[in-house]
């Protein structure tokens, strides 16, 4: 049985083309299938309704997301190490600050 | 860690492949050797067999190149090389069908990844199916 694992994060700043990059290059460190989906437009309007996804193992993808400062990206792994993927990706969202490019 | 594959960037323009090279290498994380073949030997706008065959002896790490064109006579630039000269270079070598910018960027992350030839090929020839807007 492949464990699962999710959780989101709130994007201080837009997701540009380098933490894009370096998602998607962590990404593809792990087994387990991962996928990005965003939530939220910044003025709050569309909160919690369901938004585009993207496999994070994809740079195109996860570009194509347009993912901007605060909206919430949420990063679901699948797999046998989907618990460290979704450590690992989170940890490279909440590092996209304001000044981030 | 195990070597990555080389990524050669060949147009018309020296000033385009260098930079795309520089975009996709800081998107790629800098961890992946990308060299360019831009221009003619005498700085116009063209490709240079020449260019070509020295850029895949620096890309080349040990893992394999992946030589992506931007249009029409580098193709033929590049077929001309790897017909005649082959046996001269590095090898393995791959030569991508995929749009310039995108398939520069989305090889430069699988091959900074760790990506195998094949896998660094399928990521470029994929951005063709990627949109932007």
């Amino acid at each position: 049985m492949p464990e699962s694992f999710e959780e989101t994060i709130t994007l201080a700043g837009d997701l540009h083309a380098r933490p894009a990059g370096a998602l998607s290059v962590a990404a593809a460190q792990f087994s387990s299938a991962v996928q990005l989906a965003v939530a939220g437009r910044a003025d709050g309007g569309t909160a919690g309704v369901t938004g585009p996804q993207a496999d994070a193992k994809s740079v195109l993808a996860v570009m194509q997301l347009g993912a901007s400062s605060g909206q919430q990206v949420t990063v679901r792994a699948v797999g046998p190490d989907a618990e460290k993927a979704v450590e690992t990706l989170i940890g490279i969202l909440a590092a996209v600050s304001k000044a981030g490019d | 860690m195990a070597a990555r594959v080389g990524i050669v960037l060949v147009s018309h323009s020296a000033s385009l492949a260098e930079g795309t090279a520089e975009l996709a290498g800081q998107v790629g994380g800098g961890a992946v050797t990308i060299t360019t073949a831009g221009g003619t030997d005498d700085g116009r706008l063209g490709t240079s067999i020449d260019k070509v065959a020295d850029a895949i002896r620096r890309a080349d790490a040990g893992a394999g190149v992946l030589i992506l064109p931007d249009l029409g006579s580098s193709v033929l630039t590049v077929r001309t090389l790897l017909a005649d000269d082959a046996d001269d270079l590095p090898g393995p070598l791959e030569v991508a069908d995929a749009p310039f910018v995108e398939g520069a960027v989305a090889a430069a992350v699988t091959a900074a990844a760790g990506g195998s030839l094949k896998a660094v090929l399928d990521a470029a020839q994929e951005a063709r199916h990627a949109r932007k807007l």
